[in-house]
């Protein structure tokens, strides 16, 4: 394995996705270093990327999560979803656009074994150990989706701007099926550009992790109140971020014999974000 | 007088008869309380060279010409060598020699674990070398492996012979309890994580070997390399300056310093030999998870009848048994006791010593079944502890040379009398409690242990000893101490440690001894360098040795007049004052241990398993206290590591394979600096009258002890849940609720 190149293209134009886009590094440089993605170039793209929070609602992909967590103007769900997330110095780095991508924590995952997600025919998670996994869609693939802020973000009603779409968040995520194990809709050389959310008159994210601080979501729940209608999402419950209709649907939870606590924990914190943010 | 005696030695609980050499230790005891160095806060006398980063760790050791070596490691848990063809990677790029099971002995064609070294590469650079062992052609016979404890006992798959203790009648002692519980404890392997993994650098000169090595024990490391490679003792040089942490994993010299050693005779070439984190947490030594099934019997009273204790370890594939049924035979005057410790050989990492290695699952075990007894019969936690201490260690009967147990309880009562003001700050699903523990554990060294102390004509004392200071602040206690015996400020005192050939033998930095052992050592040999001085001053001033004494940096006649030392050590021109002192030996017939309780404050969220720790009051009894400030320091450190093992750590394995899932430091969840609560250290400071001119013990493993214990009470005491597993994640938190209620309906 030898150490990929890197190239600073003066523009985002004309990115083929023959490289990989490199921005804060903080997922994609461990997962270089592990073999569990190779790259022969790396692009960088950190100051090609719309950077900047405009009115709390439009943000560009290469804010950081730093930045987010000590706006003012961004909805308090966002800002306490970066501010629960990782360390000070990954969340000085860590863009936004790079954490809604970030790869599941799943050990078996991430120690390369050939797992279901990547292209092998089992979910060594399932048969084996899971605490930190799935609650929903725990099958093919029980690995849990890490981001805070996407969680957040969904709840949120996030429409995403990239260089060639406009869709909403839910639309980036797609669980992962026989014919293709990727848990994006993103296209090779497809980058996100903006991030444009809806302004709700109450929002809060709140978060179990494992110890007080630099922990990845057992679970984390997302709500905002936008007029009459309450949406919620949830953290480290799906392979992808996890929309919830509502908290009835915590009964359709397919747990594991390990992650079973999780629906508990997810009851629990539902319940306190939606009575936080209701009128 | 050099005198030859049989005696006991101590590490870590476990005792061998051996002879000692020892001088007596003619010194008067200090009196008790804060000297005028000793005994009063002092900052780290090296603490801004580790902080400004010119300390040199073995990590920073870059010799000339030096390769790097990189280890393969079986990725499968029990598996038998099939092919082995290392000249694939013999032939990489930069790399300079590749030897497997056939060179050195530290490989083995039988893998009994996952991370058990098969071969090693060594190359110009560590890139090189890792590149290098993807290409090493290797076929595997996979085998089933064994991880369940419980079934390897079934199997008779041990460790060791079961280790069986019985004292009184057990039977009787529970037909006359009035109260009898029995729960079944369980605690979690954990790992080490030395801030510095292992490592070593191995470069010979001739026949002479030189050893760069993060280690607890220099001489155990020159002693046990010298064996091995058959080499004269003196033929070894082993260093080690600076230390970033062992906890009991770096007290010999491990695999990496042979694989190292033997690359570096090949190639002639220095090599070093790291572990990366990967590595560390797979191989490098564990503290084994225990099954404990626990019973106990009381009068109303509250007097113990009996205890009882089945103790499963999870040892590995190699290790020792640790003695995690201690506390139950040690803390408690308890007539009628039996317990057995059953060690099981496991398709796991072998295990290795860890801050107090059974004692702190035991005490977890004993502490809460204490507890719960408690509550059965209705009676204060801590009066039911009072009301079973033991006079003599209930073992052997031998008298304690030092027992302030129950000072240590009176000390604890402002903070148990918190309980109220603490519950009733319960809010909402936020429920607080207080919970306490006992400690026992040893802690009071041995001989033999040596030091030198010179100075130079300009007046100022520099300390020689080939010790190794870990991380918990000798350098400073030793400056310390020689400081106040020559009545020197700190700072004219400096202390040259950390290398076998700058300095005399020296102990083992484990089982709480480095202080204990080397401390009266020091004070011997400053105390043999301030008598010379004194000698040449009654001479010099034409005044009598018996008026004078060494004080501020000035020799003082009790006749009027004072001199500043240089007076008298200027006359030295290029000659110097040699000290020379050594260990004494331990009290006879006593037995030496440490005491202590700790009390925690819990907050519990019932709804989501939530568990902060807020509060946690330490009282230790370790006699005298050297340094306040590095003595505190000591404590905080060992429990925020007991509420890392407590709350969040945990070693997990593929229940089929066997392997090793909790590699990285974001799976295996160490506490950060937002899980540690406020700790109020509170010690003792009294001088052990029995032990040694100081009467100081050691202080690295009583605070880790109790902790765990303290907390699953405070837990209790909070919620009414019975948690007996650690760690106490949030599932194991919920359960331990959920059962609690339906205890609670069923009533």
């Amino acid at each position: 394995m030898s150490a990929p190149t890197l190239s600073r293209p003066a523009s985002l134009d004309g990115l083929d996705g023959a490289g990989t886009p490199l921005a804060g590094g903080t997922d994609l440089v461990p997962l270089l270093r592990d073999g569990l993605v190779r790259a022969e170039e790396l692009v960088d793209v950190r100051p090609l990327l719309p950077r900047g929070i405009e009115d709390g609602v439009r943000i560009g992909a290469g804010t950081t999560l730093a930045e987010l967590e000590r706006s003012a103007e961004v909805p308090a769900a966002l800002a306490e979803a970066c501010r629960l997330a990782a360390s000070p110095q990954l969340r000085h780095m860590g863009t936004i656009g790079g954490n809604l991508l970030q790869a599941t924590r799943c050990w078996y995952w991430r120690l390369g074994v050939p797992c279901y997600l990547h292209g092998g025919n089992r979910c060594h998670a399932r048969e084996g150990e899971h605490r930190e996994h799935a609650i929903f869609a725990t099958e093919p693939c029980a690995s849990a989706h890490p981001s805070d802020p996407a969680a957040a973000l969904l709840a949120l009603g996030a429409v995403l701007e990239t260089t060639s779409r406009r869709l909403p968040l839910a639309e980036l995520y797609r669980l992962p099926t026989d014919d293709d194990r990727r848990v994006t809709t993103l296209a090779p050389g497809e980058l996100i550009l903006r991030l444009e959310l809806e302004r709700p008159d109450a929002s809060v994210y709140l978060k179990a992790m494992d110890r007080q601080r630099f922990g990845f979501p057992l679970v984390g729940a997302a709500a905002a109140r936008l007029g009459g209608e309450t949406r919620l999402a949830l953290a480290g419950v799906a392979p992808i971020p996890w929309r919830l209709g509502s908290p009835a649907d915590l009964d359709a939870a397919t747990p594991l014999p390990g992650t079973a606590y999780k629906v508990e924990l997810a009851r629990a914190l539902v319940r306190r974000a939606l009575a936080a943010v209701a009128p | 007088m050099a005198r030859l005696i049989r005696t006991e030695k101590e590490v870590e609980g476990r005792y061998t008869e051996q002879w000692v050499v020892v001088e007596e230790d003619p010194l008067d005891r200090w009196p008790a309380g804060p000297l005028d160095v000793v005994g009063r806060p002092a900052a780290r006398v090296d603490g801004l060279r580790r902080a400004r980063g010119t300390a040199r760790y073995t990590a920073d050791v870059a010799l000339p010409g030096m390769l790097h070596a990189a280890v393969l490691r079986s990725p499968h848990a029990s598996a038998r060598l099939r092919r082995l063809e290392l000249a694939p990677a013999l032939a990489a790029p930069g790399v300079r020699a590749a030897i497997g099971p056939a060179d050195c002995d530290v490989f083995s064609e039988e893998a009994g674990y996952q991370g058990a070294p098969v071969a090693a590469v060594a190359a110009e650079s560590f890139g090189q070398a890792r590149a290098a062992l993807a290409l090493v052609e290797v076929e595997w016979e996979v085998g089933e492996p064994l991880l369940d404890p419980d079934e390897a006992v079934r199997r008779g798959q041990l460790i060791d012979e079961p280790d069986r203790y019985e004292r009184g009648d057990v039977e009787r002692g529970l037909a006359a309890a009035d109260v009898v519980v029995e729960a079944e404890y369980r605690t979690a392997t954990v790992l080490h994580n030395a801030l510095e993994t292992h490592q070593a650098v191995c470069a010979w000169e001739g026949d002479e070997l030189t050893v760069h090595i993060s280690t607890q024990w220099i001489w155990g490391v020159r002693k046990d390399v010298a064996k091995r490679l058959g080499l004269a003792p003196d033929k070894v040089r082993v260093v080690c300056e600076y230390m970033g942490g062992g906890f009991g994993a770096k007290n010999d010299p491990g695999d990496h310093t042979f694989v190292a050693a033997e690359l570096a005779r090949r190639t002639g070439r220095p090599v070093r030999c790291a572990l990366t984190r990967r590595e560390e947490n797979l191989a490098s030594g564990n503290r084994h998870a225990t099954i404990q099934r626990l019973r106990a019997g009381a009068r109303a009273d509250g007097t113990l009848t009996a205890l009882e204790g089945e103790f499963v370890m999870a040892v590995g594939w190699d290790g020792f048994v640790s003695s995690t049924a201690g506390p139950m035979k040690m803390l408690y005057a308890c007539e009628n006791v039996r317990t057995v410790e059953l060690g099981a050989k496991l398709n796991t990492g072998p295990n290795d010593a860890f801050r107090a290695p059974g004692f702190v699952e035991g005490t977890f075990g004993l502490e809460c079944l204490l507890d719960e007894l408690a509550a059965k019969l209705d009676l204060d936690p801590l009066e039911l502890r009072r009301r079973n201490g033991a006079d003599a260690d209930p073992v052997d009967g031998r008298p304690f040379s030092a027992k302030n147990l129950g000072e240590c309880y009176r000390r604890a009562e402002p903070h148990w009398a918190r309980r109220a003001e603490v519950r009733a700050r319960s809010e909402g699903p936020w429920r607080r409690g207080v919970g306490l523990a006992s400690q026992i554990w040893y802690g009071g060294g041995g001989p033999p242990s040596y030091a030198f102390v010179r100075v130079g004509s300009e007046g100022d004392a520099t300390v020689l000893t080939a010790m190794q200071d870990i991380g918990t602040g000798t350098r400073t206690a030793m400056a310390q101490i020689a400081a106040e015996e020559l009545g020197l400020p700190l700072e004219r005192v400096s202390v040259s440690l950390g290398d076998s050939a700058r300095g005399p033998y020296a102990a083992i930095s484990a089982g709480s001894s480095t202080t204990p052992s080397m401390g009266p050592a020091v004070r011997a040999a400053a105390a043999d360098a301030a008598r010379q001085i004194i000698e040449i001053a009654a001479q010099r001033f034409e005044s009598e040795e018996r008026v004078l004494s060494l004080r501020g940096g000035r020799i003082v006649s009790e006749d009027g007049g004072a001199w500043t030392l240089e007076e008298v050590t200027g006359l030295l021109g290029d000659g110097q004052i040699l000290g020379r002192g050594s260990r004494g030996p331990n009290p006879t017939g006593m037995r030496v241990l440490t005491f202590g309780v700790q009390v925690a404050e819990v907050a519990v969220d019932v709804e989501t398993g939530e568990v902060r720790v807020e509060r946690i009051a330490a009282i230790h009894d370790v006699g005298r206290v050297i340094n306040p400030l590095g003595a505190a320091s000591q404590v905080e450190g060992g429990i925020i590591q007991g509420i890392g093992h407590t709350l969040s750590e945990q070693r997990l394995l593929d229940p089929a394979s066997g392997e090793a899932l909790t590699l990285t430091l974001d799976a295996y969840k160490l506490p950060t600096i937002a899980d540690v609560p406020e700790i109020v250290t509170e010690l003792l400071d009294v001088p052990d009258e029995h032990l040694t001119s100081l009467g100081s013990k050691g202080l690295g493993e009583p605070p880790i002890i109790p902790t765990a214990a303290a907390i699953a009470n405070a837990i209790r005491d909070a919620t009414g849940a019975d948690v007996r597993s650690l760690p106490i994640t949030r599932e194991e938190m919920l359960r331990a609720l959920e059962e609690a209620r339906e205890r609670a309906y069923a009533l």
